[in-house]
């Protein structure tokens, strides 16, 4: 049962002005709708960013963000309370990556479409390189893949990971090496560094 | 003629993933200042993590985020529940129909009138003689209250009853179409083991965590018993235990505090490695490894075992042990490091 409250219910402020991540889920374990807008509005790019780049399929992160959030309000009120939720919004999308059971590989021409930054050095060379990385990174098993990106692209640690992902740390450990070993082989293949 | 790889290139990525601390950190900082290979292999490291960082994300414009704001609020509102039911694949739907009626013809046979019975609208649910639990109706939802001890329950959805919901001690469980058995003990979970369908699992302080056909869930919490010996020998490999097995229903009560949790163990293991108490991390690992041959972590195990030796100084330990992971994991996630570290 869902108990809500006034939408419109202003949230509790810290000193700084700034509600907290606990604050929020507090609220919006008491099912007030605006904490959660709130906690959209904070981390939505973060999670669109993380599932985006392990489906590379723009169109299935919309959903899988939209039920990334309605999994974190279903679970708010057993948010063990650390300062930052980034990591656990990280946490359950993964989840629901993995239970997605679907496959990830995604033609070439999937990733073609996807948009590449141009540098201004060698922009050829590096819109190569990166497209040969992309291909690698799809190639991934979901599992090394979605243990990878938690690491070097959102910054969690090793023991994020396996709370995350409910694995033992020794297992993202071999994860991340065999992903970044498989990286690397694919890179030299093509020719990148 | 290339000249031989340095020996200790494996420690950029373990700097890299926080394995490194303390002394051992400091004294690799050191001879990365001072080894041309290892510094450039921190740096290929550090390369390949700015490649990934710039792999572009597709960054939503900002009528896109105002558009999935507000359905997302829209869907909040109406439901919590239904929108993540959304994802789950169509095939695996068929497949929990098909498994429902298979295990509906199976369940005549399995259900012996002998083993304390009790059901509940739509559930059979068979509980251990230690179990203390209730059950009660909410609206078209039954749900279970389970103190301690174990129960085994079958979840008859043909009936058209909505969703059961099993009350832990620390979290609760919902199925989705499922045969499954739980159990709890001291105010925790300590088993959740999905025969048919699934069940979310829902503990404080967790994500939620969907437990599918075949798999166990245990937690990862220390062993309360301590490690006696000093070293261990590594195992050979034999038929033992599968942590995907799952226990026949009635046959037995709940765990006790000597059933075997190769789970609690292996955390016992890493939280000794995580502490620095390196010696006991050895031999636990090793205890593990003699318990636990078959076990999924059985080759995290072995590799973290060989760490924790060369954490110690034990050169000839790490060695042999290096050796044993080789000779069991010929084509082991670690190979090359640990094939340098046994040399």
């Amino acid at each position: 049962m869902i108990t809500r409250r006034a939408a419109n219910h202003s949230a509790e402020r810290t000193g700084g002005g700034q509600t907290t991540d606990p604050e929020i889920l507090r609220q919006l374990a008491a099912g007030e709708i605006g904490a959660l807008g709130e906690l959209y509005d904070r981390y939505q790019e973060a999670v669109r960013r993380f599932v985006v780049r392990a489906t590379a399929d723009a169109e299935d992160a919309d959903d899988l963000v939209q039920a990334t959030f309605l999994a974190a309000a279903k679970s708010a009120e057993r948010y063990d309370g650390r300062p930052l939720c980034r990591p656990w919004l990280i946490g359950i999308a993964a989840q629901l990556l993995r239970r997605r059971r679907q496959s990830f590989g995604r033609s070439l021409a999937v990733l073609s479409s996807l948009r590449v930054r141009a540098t201004a050095s060698d922009p050829r060379a590096a819109i190569q390189a990166r497209s040969d990385l992309e291909r690698a990174l799809v190639r991934l098993s979901e599992a090394k893949r979605l243990t990878l990106l938690m690491a070097e692209v959102e910054g969690l640690s090793c023991a994020e990971i396996a709370a995350a992902l409910e694995i033992p740390i020794g297992t993202v450990w071999t994860r991340l090496h065999a992903a970044r070993r498989e990286l690397r082989r694919a890179m030299e293949a093509s020719g990148g560094s | 003629m290339s000249a031989a790889p340095c020996p200790r290139l494996f420690e950029a990525e373990a700097l890299r993933d926080g394995r490194l601390a303390g002394a051992e950190r400091a004294s690799f900082e050191r001879h990365v200042a001072m080894c041309s290979a290892c510094s450039r292999e921190v740096q290929t490291l550090e390369t390949l993590a700015d490649a990934l960082r710039a792999v572009s994300h597709g960054a939503a414009d900002e009528l896109h985020v105002r558009r999935e704001r507000t359905r997302l609020l829209a869907a909040f509102d109406r439901n919590l529940i239904a929108p993540a039911r959304r994802l789950v694949p169509r095939r695996l739907l068929w497949s929990g129909v098909a498994a429902m009626l298979f295990v509906s013809l199976l369940g005549l046979w399995r259900l012996r009138p002998a083993t304390l019975p009790a059901t509940v609208p739509s559930a059979v649910v068979h509980a251990d003689a230690a179990a203390v639990w209730s059950d009660r109706t909410e609206g078209n939802r039954e749900r279970i209250v389970l103190d301690r001890g174990a129960l085994w329950i079958h979840v008859d959805h043909s009936s058209g009853q909505g969703p059961l919901v099993v009350e832990l001690p620390d979290g609760d469980l919902e199925d989705i179409g499922t045969t499954f058995a739980v159990s709890a003990e001291g105010g925790h979970t300590t088993r959740v083991a999905v025969q048919e369908g699934r069940v979310e699992l829902r503990l404080r302080g967790r994500s939620p965590l969907i437990v599918g056909p075949g798999e166990t869930w245990v937690p990862d919490v220390p062993a309360p018993a301590a490690c006696a010996s000093a070293a261990v020998p590594y195992p050979e490999p034999s038929a033992s235990v599968s942590t995907s097995q799952l226990p026949r229903p009635f046959s037995t009560p709940g765990p006790s505090a000597a059933a075997p949790n190769p789970a609690a163990d292996f955390r016992a293991a890493m939280d000794a490695l995580d502490r620095g108490d390196n010696h006991e991390a050895a031999t636990k690992f090793g205890r593990f490894l003699k318990e636990y041959p078959r076990d999924p972590r059985a080759e995290d195990a072995a590799y973290s075992r060989v760490i924790a030796l060369q954490r110690c100084g034990d050169t000839n330990g790490m060695k042999d042990s290096a050796r044993e992971y080789l000779r069991h994991y010929p084509v082991g996630f670690r190979h090359a490091e640990v094939d340098a570290l046994s040399r």
